[in-house]
């Protein structure tokens, strides 16, 4: 153990003589680390924006088995009842906060290239203040009801053309006029046009919603709410969580993303590797003399083997951390929209331990082969050479 | 030529230190050949979709599907040389989980053309679906997953209802056309046995198909087909098949930046790691190179031996690296339908491995070739 100590320190106090071998692990161990941490930042930010707004006590109600709203139809008469089940909270008015929505695509155009883009029109009935709070609105005031009115995320008004307070969006024919632009608590990215039901069924010939979003007295009266609509399947209709929801939808787009920041990260860490190996061969080759010596002064191989192995990962270290440095300060907060889909890219802790980890992994990976030519440095031919 | 058992012995003086660069080089370029390849191949996919062909649907997803009546109507806008249409048929073969598409047309020969990277027949079955109404084409991998041949009745099941009130179809193979996307289980019929054997939503049809006289003026007779439709019940969204292609991949835009920071990430970290370790051999070469120097050779002739060993050991990784990278690319491009590697992608790969050899080696191969006799032989 002494002799470990001993051995790790002159290993470290040799390291400035040899600073561009060291100079070769820290950049490709942190060229590696930064490039995995920044692409496992968008899955992250990703998920934050989706999941930024979700809340334990609100729940989406569908149609019995089905994957998503789009394969969800509730008639209106359902969605009345629903407001009448228990486990629902009321607003200072004493109405149930259910309201039901219907998604309908529509084109919009981008504002500067022209091009057309798909963007649901969310046709909502009373209460969607009371069930959003973190709708938030920047200008104008909510649409109302009967009316050809829409309010827009902001995110739409800066892509798309005709979504600024005060315009009018032309839609099936007709002019919609812009009454209001919000934002919605911490996901900003995406375009949300809100209108009145009742306007959205009669103009584009719809009869039902495709879901019933409600608030809940508490988190644990979903398991009310949904027994109670359990135990009335005429309804054809059931509670899920908001957040199951979401992470359905999001379920394809972060495992693609996942399987590339994996992909690309491991081709990465596999050449940071083959680099820290040659460059601990090399600094292993120029003290060959000194480590044949110290061998024959009666210092044990394993303690050398130890020593090596230690440098590797203690080189790999400040690569790791320069790497992840880089991806805060390049990318943290920067904005991505890959699958058309925008978001920020988030650096946070977990991701940054991953990038540590894996660094380490390489340093030790990278150090074991060099570690062990060390200790079999044979002392005669080494002295040899004298 | 002479100098090549130079070159060779140079490399291998010392085996584990050039495998270890010749392996980096490799992984550092299968990346470059997976991400460049997609690149360049999204790129390629776009760009070969047709400009002039523009597809026309309901202006709403999930609206009622359009009024066939609109065919002549569109034949008079102006800018469009020809159009045709089609519509579709959900059905299910013998089981519900063997899904059977059926693209029912009106088997004109502008099918001979229309779509060439996806839909390709030839002219004797196209007439033969002529001939037969309940006729139909099949694809080879239908073929080969339900054992159909030509002569066969397909029984399909179906919620689109028969006259008859059931929703029991049967198509007579009569020939066979190639689907070029992947995993295309659709087979062809004819529109008018379609439209009139059922019961529901007669004379309508999914969308359109308008080939622009003009390519460069194809937007213009897009709008003017909308224009045209607007107002009416079922107002039209008119896009070309590069637009729409534009547009599901229009996400590649903000990965092209992705790749180019991964692939300069990997190349800094190369470049770095190869130039640092060419410097280490020069340095303990010296006085090898110092009696090469006595021999004769001059500086120009130390410098060019010393690029062309990084030269050979970066182009053999390259090669490898690419190599892999081609074998890779089926498995990590298939979630983009249709996806190739580029062969240009290898070129521009071999290309980068002689400039990232001449970068690394330069420093290096300028110190071998400025070295002082006396001092390296000194061993000063």
């Amino acid at each position: 153990m002494k002799q470990y100590w001993a051995l790790l320190c002159m290993n470290l106090a040799g390291l400035p003589q040899r600073f561009g071998l060291v100079l070769t692990i820290v950049i490709g161990v942190g060229c590696a680390v930064g490039v995995l941490v920044s692409m496992l930042a968008m899955g992250a930010g990703a998920r934050r924006e989706a999941m930024g707004n979700v809340r334990p006590d609100r729940a989406v109600i569908l149609s019995t088995g089905a994957l998503g709203p789009g394969q969800s139809s509730i008639p209106k008469n359902v969605a009345t009842l629903i407001g009448g089940e228990p486990g629902i909270r009321r607003n200072a008015a004493g109405k149930p906060v259910a309201p039901a929505q219907l998604f309908v695509f529509v084109q919009a155009r981008d504002r500067v290239s022209g091009a057309r883009i798909g963007f649901p029109v969310i046709g909502v009935t009373a209460g969607l203040s009371d069930y959003s709070p973190e709708l938030h609105l920047t200008a104008g005031r909510l649409f109302q009801p009967g009316l050809r009115e829409l309010i827009a995320s902001n995110s739409c008004a800066h892509n798309y053309a005709d979504f600024t307070r005060g315009d009018r969006h032309a839609m099936r024919g007709g002019d919609w006029q812009v009454v209001g632009n919000f934002d919605m608590g911490n996901s900003a990215g995406t375009c949300v046009v809100f209108a009145d039901a009742d306007v959205v069924q009669g103009t584009f010939s719809r009869t039902d919603y495709n879901q019933v979003n409600v608030m809940l007295e508490s988190a644990a009266s979903f398991e009310v709410l949904s027994r109670a609509l359990k135990a009335n399947p005429g309804m054809h209709v059931e509670a899920r969580h908001e957040a199951d929801l979401v992470e359905e939808d999001m379920k394809g787009f972060t495992g693609i993303l996942k399987f590339v920041s994996y992909f690309v990260g491991s081709i990465m860490a596999a050449a940071a590797t083959l680099a820290a190996a040659n460059s601990l061969y090399a600094m292993i080759d120029g003290r060959r003399r000194e480590l044949a010596t110290l061998r024959a002064l009666g210092f044990g191989a394993r303690a050398v083997t130890a020593s090596v192995l230690t440098e590797s990962i203690l080189l790999a270290l400040p690569g790791a951390l320069l790497g992840a440095a880089l991806a805060w300060v390049l990318f943290n907060g920067f904005t991505a929209s890959p699958f058309g889909f925008t978001f920020h890219l988030a650096v946070t802790g977990p991701i940054v331990a991953i990038g540590v980890s894996w660094a380490l992994a390489m340093g030790l990976l990278g150090g074991v082969l060099p570690a062990v030519r060390a200790a079999r440095i044979p002392v005669t031919v080494a002295l040899r050479a004298v | 030529m002479k100098f090549l058992p130079l070159i060779w012995s140079g490399i291998w003086r010392k085996p584990v230190r050039t495998i270890l660069i010749v392996l980096q080089v490799a992984v550092a370029f299968t990346l470059f050949g997976v991400l460049q390849g997609m690149k360049t191949g999204v790129e390629e996919a776009i760009a070969r979709t047709r400009a002039d062909l523009l597809m026309v649907f309901p202006n709403v997803f999930g609206e009622p599907p359009l009024p066939l009546a609109y065919l002549s109507r569109l034949r008079t806008v102006p800018g469009v040389k020809s159009v045709t249409f089609a519509d579709g048929l959900l059905g299910t073969y013998q089981k519900p989980d063997q899904p059977v598409y059926v693209l029912a047309i009106d088997p004109d020969d502008i099918w001979l053309t229309l779509i060439p990277g996806i839909f390709q027949v030839l002219p004797q079955d196209l007439q033969a679906l002529r001939n037969t109404r309940a006729g139909a084409l099949i694809t080879p991998d239908m073929a080969r997953k339900y054992g159909w041949k030509v002569g066969d009745r397909i029984p399909l099941t179906s919620p689109i209802l028969q006259r008859d009130g059931s929703g029991n179809w049967a198509f007579d193979v009569v020939g066979t056309f190639t689907a070029h996307e992947p995993g295309s289980g659709y087979i062809v019929a004819n529109y008018k046995y379609l439209d009139e054997s059922r019961v529901a939503a007669k004379g309508t049809v999914r969308n359109f198909y308008v080939v622009a006289a003009d390519p460069h003026r194809a937007a213009v007779a897009a709008e003017t087909i909308d224009r045209t439709f607007a107002n009416s019940p079922s107002e039209t969204n008119t896009a070309s098949l590069r637009e729409n292609a534009q547009q599901g991949l229009k996400a590649i835009g903000d990965l092209n930046f992705v790749v180019r920071s991964i692939v300069s990430a990997v190349f800094v970290a190369l470049l770095f790691a190869t130039a640092t370790m060419m410097m280490q051999s020069i340095r303990e070469r010296t006085p090898e190179l110092a009696v090469l120097k006595i021999l004769g050779f001059t500086q120009r002739g130390l410098f060019l031996l010393i690029v062309a060993e990084v030269a050979v050991m970066s182009v053999a990784g390259a090669l490898i690296g690419l190599a892999l990278a081609l074998l890779a690319f089926p498995y990590v491009g298939s979630w983009i339908p249709g996806l190739s590697m580029p062969p240009q992608v290898i070129g521009v790969g071999v290309a980068v491995a002689c400039l990232v050899a001449l970068v690394c080696a330069a420093l290096p191969a300028r110190r071998a070739a400025r070295l002082s006799v006396v001092d390296a032989l000194a061993n000063r």
